[in-house]
């Protein structure tokens, strides 16, 4: 666990060197929620329906927007290998006294205490500037959904780096995989408003199941038996997510 | 009584690029590295020493064959490993964000020091390898012959009972290289195992007790490095001043068939193979010419190196 700290403890340095970097990282759902949802709720005027229940935009975008920055998250954290292997730290690393896991194990942990504050920051400015009624005893568990989401999605990211080790190719890798994975998702509109095939893809897309998740824990809605395949998908997501990026690492060199 | 440290045997190493033959990098190599020694792998570049500093420190599966450092081998103890040895590998490698104390910092928690220990021990590498002007700096702001000083004293700050350099003083200013060296002999002096790759012969000589050269992924000598130095030929470099060299010594001496020989105006060096030619050569020289002072000593790790490289080539080259 020495070692779990270890990496925490560096990333922490690092990013404290850049506090503009760690404004963002914490007031980017934020700013999301309120430029991007807010315009929404004016322009969807009457509310969205799902499940048979009518909720105004910024109530149901909320979970959107979480999800999207565990996403965010992940993002920044997986390109960070990029700049380790340019100057030459990344292949020390692979050297000092902890296993592939324990490595990329540490990264997460990091990035999931920050989202702490980050959700923290999300969920009052939802509560207190947008109104949105939240079940507060579920912001607990809704942290934990956020770390279970930055993890998959990070791991999975991970790998990304590892198997296409080059910074361009990654980025349009990215910039394809976010796109597609966003808008075929439950993101920003319900997939019931999704053509029939495009609805099967946003089935299968974790950003949907993540997104339904938690969107059941801040504002209520989704029906039980489908969160619990969701939650089940996303956890055997992250299951392999994480057994591929430690492959990656082995072969990373 | 003497424990052996690595142990490879057999170790190929093939790099498998896009549909083309595979690159052998590593072709059935075996060496031991005892306790305490310090351990040269030598040869020209692209001959496989970082391959093989990369396979014995976990960061390189091998093709095949058996690799064990400490005892725990490579492949199926890789964290074992790794919690016996500490690294310096050829590419640079600073922390760049952070600065150069908490470079210090980060690689000692990474194995396992204390904060009080990690306190102790940056003010005695750091006065040893000259950072302390540069301690609260960023790293990204060091030059490269300064990060590489930091990659180094890294090394020296925990102690793991194995530590490899790969070519760890290039780029190093004099001043740094004898910091270097001082900072190996001490380490082994404590009875730290040290494997190091050079391309730097007069390096070698005088640090390593024992000495691997290799040259296209095959060992083509190894020994102490007394053993190694009188390898294949003897080889004597002869030093040899005169008033004034007349044609008649030159033919003399040219008969003797010397590796190699070059005329200035009052002073001759010639390398020869046999210690009867360097004594012929002193004596012609007496006879044939006004010698007022000469000077003879043994070849150097160099001369045999290029000669045993050269001999490789000249057997494969038709
Ligand atoms: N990752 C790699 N992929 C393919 N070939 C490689 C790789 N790394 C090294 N090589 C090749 O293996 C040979 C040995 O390289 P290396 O071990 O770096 O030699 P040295 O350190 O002695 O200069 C060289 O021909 C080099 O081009
Ligand atoms: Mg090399």
């Amino acid at each position: 666990m020495t070692h779990v700290f270890a990496v925490m403890y560096r990333d922490a340095l690092i990013r404290r060197t850049s506090l503009m970097w760690l404004f963002f990282d914490m007031a980017v759902p934020l700013l999301y929620l309120l430029m991007f949802g807010v315009g929404f709720d004016k322009a969807v005027g009457m509310g969205i329906i799902i499940n048979g229940s009518t909720v105004n935009y910024n109530e149901f975008f909320l979970a959107g927007v979480l999800s999207m920055s565990c996403f965010g998250s992940a993002i920044n954290q997986s390109y960070g290998f990029f700049h380790d292997r340019e100057t030459g730290i990344f292949y020390e690393f692979l050297t000092y006294p902890m296993t592939r896991g324990e490595f990329l194990l540490g990264k997460v942990l990091f990035q999931c205490l920050m989202s702490i504050i980050q959700v923290v920051i999300t969920l009052t400015a939802a509560k207190f500037l947008l109104h949105i009624p939240l079940r507060f005893e579920q912001v607990p568990l809704t942290v934990v959904v956020v770390m279970v989401g930055i993890a998959g999605w990070f791991y999975a990211l991970a790998t990304g780096a590892f198997v296409i080790r080059r910074n361009d190719t990654f980025n349009t890798f990215l910039n394809v995989a976010y796109f597609i994975l966003m808008f075929i998702s439950s993101m920003f509109y319900p997939i019931e408003s999704l053509p029939p095939w495009l609805r099967y893809i946003a089935y299968a897309n974790p950003l949907t199941w993540h997104t339904d998740v938690l969107r059941y824990l801040t504002i209520g809605i989704g029906e039980l038996a489908t969160i619990g395949l969701e939650i089940g998908g996303f956890v055997i997501f992250l299951a392999l997510s994480f057994y591929f990026a430690v492959r990656a690492l082995k072969k990373a060199v | 009584m003497k424990t052996t440290a690595i142990s490879v045997s057999h170790l190929v190493k093939e790099y498998h690029g896009k549909n083309e033959i595979p690159l052998r990098a590593l072709d059935d190599i075996s060496f031991d590295v005892q306790q305490g020694q310090i351990f040269g792998l030598l040869g020209p570049n692209g001959a496989g020493k970082s391959t093989a500093i990369k396979i014995l420190t976990t960061l390189i599966p091998p093709t095949s064959g058996t690799v064990t450092v400490n005892g725990c081998n490579v492949v199926s103890q890789p964290l074992e490993v790794r919690k016996n040895i500490c690294v310096v590998l050829q590419e640079n490698a600073v922390d760049s964000f952070i600065t150069v104390r908490q470079n210090f910092l980060t690689f000692g928690r990474f194995h396992g020091l204390t904060k009080m220990e990690i306190e102790m021990r940056v003010e005695h590498v750091v006065e040893m390898f000259g950072l302390r002007e540069v301690l609260n700096q960023q790293a990204m702001e060091l030059s490269g012959g300064m990060k590489r000083r930091l990659q180094v004293a890294k090394t020296f700050f925990v102690n793991t009972p194995i530590i490899f350099l790969d070519e760890a003083t290039t780029g190093m200013d004099i001043h740094n290289k004898r910091a270097t060296v001082a900072a190996i002999k001490e380490e082994a002096r404590k009875g730290r195992t040290i494997v190091l790759t050079t391309h730097m012969l007069e390096e070698a000589e005088e640090l390593c007790n024992a000495i691997t050269i290799l040259n296209h992924g095959k060992i083509i000598a190894g020994g102490t490095t007394g053993e190694v130095k009188k390898m294949g030929l003897q080889i004597f470099y002869l030093r040899l001043k005169f008033v004034e060299i007349s044609k008649q010594l030159e033919e003399a001496l040219k008969h003797l068939h010397p590796m190699k020989m070059e005329i200035s105006n009052s002073a001759i060096t010639m390398t020869v193979r046999e210690h009867s030619a360097a004594l012929q050569a002193l004596s012609l020289s007496q006879t044939h010419g006004s010698l007022t002072d000469f000077e003879i000593s043994t070849a150097s790790l160099e001369d045999v190196f290029l000669q045993l490289i050269d001999g490789k080539k000249a057997s494969v080259q038709p």
